[in-house]
């Protein structure tokens, strides 16, 4: 390929390589690196199904008659968490309802951990720092995990 | 170009444990990632969501590519995949759904064979000036700057006579020819099967 090109060829590619990896954010290719950290955990991960700021029409009627609440739902084959932001805290319930424990995990720092009760309840109080993400290991033995959460 | 030892190794090491293969993967191929989210006018927010998806399955399935060398084409079907499932989720609460419709005609498997060998060159186009010596990274790097400068700042920046720029310049496009990294590339497209097979089967 090179040999066959002359120099304004290959400057041109040169240029055109290097403006293909200018125009990546930081935060992209931080967030990819950082996703290295699950290596070695053994946990499904569980797909955003829904986002309430994604759902156009009914934010446009929420707006208008109360403080829109965001809402998450997270799915995996075995388990569904369900979040929602409140003014302090965030409110979670892993759907089929069980027992078991939550792990807050933000991009740099420890993890944090909270009980889900035994209607599969657990409240995560303050409000992480974005991103994070949610490890959620229940009684009955699932394990998974969801991608990086930004409120 | 589908049997590049030096992606085999780095997803070799990124599976043993090695922080630092994996960030060279991802130094790598984010650009990849990124045009195909581009391809489907994502939004910058939808782009980072479909980009952790895509990078944390790799974290999942490092250990069990069935053919490591063929991870641009992994990475170009899962970050496909995950557009379109964004998509999806995205029209199931919108009240015309028909633009996703549009865009998956767009962005057909041409396209993303298209973007996979665009990525395969680009990095191995940053890889070869990677291996430069400094000096000639300083004044490639000089003229591709935006906008580009004229002959005379550069000859004012280097403190070099005007007159041995273009020389210069060329010398140093003739090293980037020559580096280990773009005769690999070269070398692996002379030797490997033709272009349009690099988003088969292989990589699903």
């Amino acid at each position: 390929m090179a040999d066959r090109w002359d120099d304004e060829k290959l400057f041109n590619a040169l240029r055109e390589a290097m403006s293909a990896r200018r125009a990546v954010s930081t935060a992209f290719v931080e967030a990819a690196k950082s996703a290295y950290a699950w290596r070695n955990i053994d946990a499904e991960l569980a797909q955003l199904t829904y986002d309430s700021s994604r759902d156009h029409e009914r934010s446009v009627i929420l707006r208008s008659e109360t403080a829109s609440i965001r809402a998450l739902t997270f799915t995996s084959a075995h388990l569904a968490i369900e979040l929602e932001v409140a003014e302090h805290s965030l409110i979670g319930q892993v759907i089929p309802p069980q027992e078991g424990r939550i792990e807050t995990q933000p991009r740099v720092g420890v993890p944090t951990a909270t009980q889900i009760d035994q209607i599969g309840c657990f409240s995560i109080d303050p409000i992480p720092a974005s991103p994070f993400c949610l490890h959620c290991r229940t009684d009955d033995g699932t394990d998974l995990v969801t991608g990086w959460i930004t409120l | 170009m589908r049997d590049d030892p030096s992606v085999v190794a780095l997803v070799a090491r990124a599976a043993e444990g090695d922080l630092s293969a994996w960030n060279e993967l991802v130094e790598r191929y984010a650009p990849l990632v990124w045009a195909i989210c581009a391809r489907y006018r994502l939004s910058s927010q939808d782009t980072e969501d479909v980009g952790q998806n895509v990078w944390l399955r790799l974290v999942e399935q490092l250990e069990f590519l069935r053919e490591p060398a063929a991870l641009p084409g992994w990475l170009a079907t899962t970050t496909q995949r995950e557009c379109l499932r964004l998509l999806r989720v995205a029209r199931r609460y919108e009240r015309f759904g028909s633009v996703p419709e549009e865009l998956t005609r767009r962005t057909d498997d041409t396209v993303i064979d298209e973007e996979i060998i665009a990525a395969e060159r680009n990095a191995a186009l940053r890889a070869a000036f990677a291996e430069l010596p400094a000096q000639c990274q300083e004044l490639l790097a000089l003229f591709l700057s935006d906008p580009p400068r004229s002959y005379a700042e550069i000859s004012a920046m280097l403190q070099m006579p005007i007159g041995s720029i273009g020389p210069q310049r060329a010398r140093c496009l003739e090293r980037l020819r020559r580096t280990s990294s773009l005769t690999a590339f070269i070398d692996g497209e002379d030797a490997g099967a033709p272009l349009q097979t690099s988003g088969g089967e292989a990589h699903g």
